[in-house]
């Protein structure tokens, strides 16, 4: 029988110090924390850091899914915080959070990222795609090599959103450093936050007569239309327009050039050996991109404010408090997916087509966690699965037996999955025996 | 004059935009699919959320007759 020593070494057994989230090798590798707390403390109050702890498949969706309950705004949307202020995007949709407001803001840039006026972008993501690929050296014998992180994934979505909105080609460079400058800022502040908020302001300085013009003299590209979107007879005003620009550079770049080194990164060294198999049927990578979502995304984290008290398992959230959303842990619940840990772009227990908002698919099967669901939903879902997946089957097509160039890969990794680092390898060293022809 | 606003469950996709986006006039049900909380159209603020709701379905399912 247990003894009262017994019950209390249990106990213990069971217990997180939260000193863990801030640990190095939870950056590193955070799935054996995220399995102690999807089998121990489904809710996990962590009173060192002031706020709850969600891990579960199904407790994920419901958060994410019950808006009543949970908000995303940080601030009151009329009380006295002037938004953006201290925002490196200045004022935008993720800082509104909730309301009337922010939902006329999504409207009208969601509608340009689906559908038929994505697809009137295709061509451009066709073509950033191809010039970094003819931009890749190789040598007199034809063989090449590179760094996927710097020379293709980081370069790649910055330049088809800065075409998309129709900047000029020869700033293209000058994008990709504010785009650098605005990310860093995000995540951590000090230097970092005031490097962003500086790149924040040059960029501003540079758009203003940009925008002025195309007020004047409307094309087809995406600033126009978003200059000219209005909703309920409704525009955006100047501060808007270049706060939702910095917003689409940075939210639309950061995670699809991730996305992108994540996918290369399994398929070199997690499963070289269905590798072979997208190889021989590109349109594969689609699953790739599905998977890699799940296993482990871009984004593990999400956060949300209770507005009222929540009962959830044997705990009391109460009115007010931060809760975290570990979507990269309930992406690896086994009570949902069949071997969470292995990567398996064949898997039949997840939905592998395209994702939706409510996170229910006609085929039955649950979706992963990657974009998030419900009203914060990703809004650019469907353009960065249009851009990982486009990228990644050109570079496949282009090269002849890519393979990694050292064998040994530190892996994934992020400098703080709690404050918005996002995970992905730091490089990606490819080598290849030639381009194919006509590349 | 009133308006009936319609949907159609096979075309549609269960993206949500309905229900997110106009939780008035459409709920989600437990599979993902979208029901009408409301078929009349009768007033300016109805008609204006319908005609959203049909702007944002990605797949097409919304009508009004």
């Amino acid at each position: 029988m247990a003894t009262a020593e017994d019950k209390m070494r249990e106990f213990l057994r069971r217990q997180i110090d939260p000193r863990e989230f801030d640990a190095p090798a939870f950056q590193k590798d955070p799935f054996p924390l995220y399995k102690r707390l999807r089998d121990d403390h489904p809710v996990y109050h962590d009173r060192f850091h002031n706020r709850w702890v969600v891990s579960r498949y199904w407790d994920v969706d419901s958060v994410f899914q019950s808006s009543e309950a949970y908000t995303r705004g940080i601030y009151e949307e009329d009380g006295p915080y002037e938004f953006g202020s201290k925002h490196v995007f200045g004022p935008n949709i993720l800082e509104y959070g909730v309301g009337d407001r922010h939902r006329w803001l999504r409207n009208i840039i969601a509608g340009q990222f689906v559908g038929q006026k994505l697809n009137d972008f295709l061509p451009v993501i066709d073509m950033i795609a191809r010039e970094l690929i003819a931009r890749l050296g190789t040598g007199s014998d034809g063989k090449g090599g590179f760094e996927l992180v710097t020379e293709f994934s980081t370069q790649f979505p910055i330049r088809v959103i800065s075409n998309m909105l129709g900047l000029p080609r020869e700033d293209e460079d000058r994008f990709v450093d504010w785009y650098q400058a605005l990310i860093a800022g995000l995540g951590f502040g000090g230097e970092h936050l005031a490097r962003g908020i500086a790149a924040r302001n040059e960029m501003w300085e540079y758009l203003e007569p940009l925008i002025e013009k195309r007020r004047k003299e409307p094309g087809e590209d995406l600033l126009s239309r978003i200059i000219a979107a209005e909703l309920d007879g409704k525009r955006m005003s100047m501060e808007e327009i270049k706060g939702f620009v910095a917003l689409l550079l940075a939210a639309g770049g950061d995670t699809t050039d991730k996305a992108i080194a994540n996918m290369w990164y399994h398929m070199l060294y997690t499963r070289p050996d269905q590798f072979a198999a997208v190889q021989k049927d590109p349109e594969l990578w689609s699953n790739v991109f599905t998977e890699m979502m799940r296993y482990d995304p871009v984004v593990h984290m999400q956060q949300r404010r209770a507005t009222q008290e929540i009962a959830m398992h044997d705990e009391v959230i109460p009115k007010g408090a931060i809760v975290l959303i570990y979507l990269g842990a309930g992406n690896r619940d086994e009570r949902v997916f069949k071997d969470p840990d292995t990567f398996d772009i064949f898997r039949d227990d997840l939905h592998m087509g395209r994702e939706n908002r409510s996170g229910r698919y006609k085929d039955g099967k649950p979706g992963h966690l990657g974009f998030g669901m419900g009203q914060h939903f990703c809004m650019g879902y469907a353009m960065a699965r249009q851009e990982a997946v486009i990228a990644c089957t050109h570079l496949s097509n282009a090269l002849v037996n890519p393979r990694p160039k050292v064998e040994d890969h530190p892996g994934i990794s992020s400098p703080s999955i709690d404050s918005g680092g996002f995970r992905s390898p730091q490089e990606l060293w490819i080598e290849f025996d030639r381009k194919a022809e006509g590349w | 004059m009133a308006r009936t606003l319609k949907l159609d469950l096979d075309c549609c996709v269960n993206a949500g935009e309905c229900y997110y986006n106009h939780p008035r006039l459409f709920a989600m049900e437990d599979d993902g699919a979208p029901r009408l909380l409301l078929t009349s159209i009768e007033t300016d603020d109805d008609l204006r959320e319908a005609e959203e709701a049909i702007e944002v379905c990605p797949s097409g399912a919304i009508s009004l007759e």
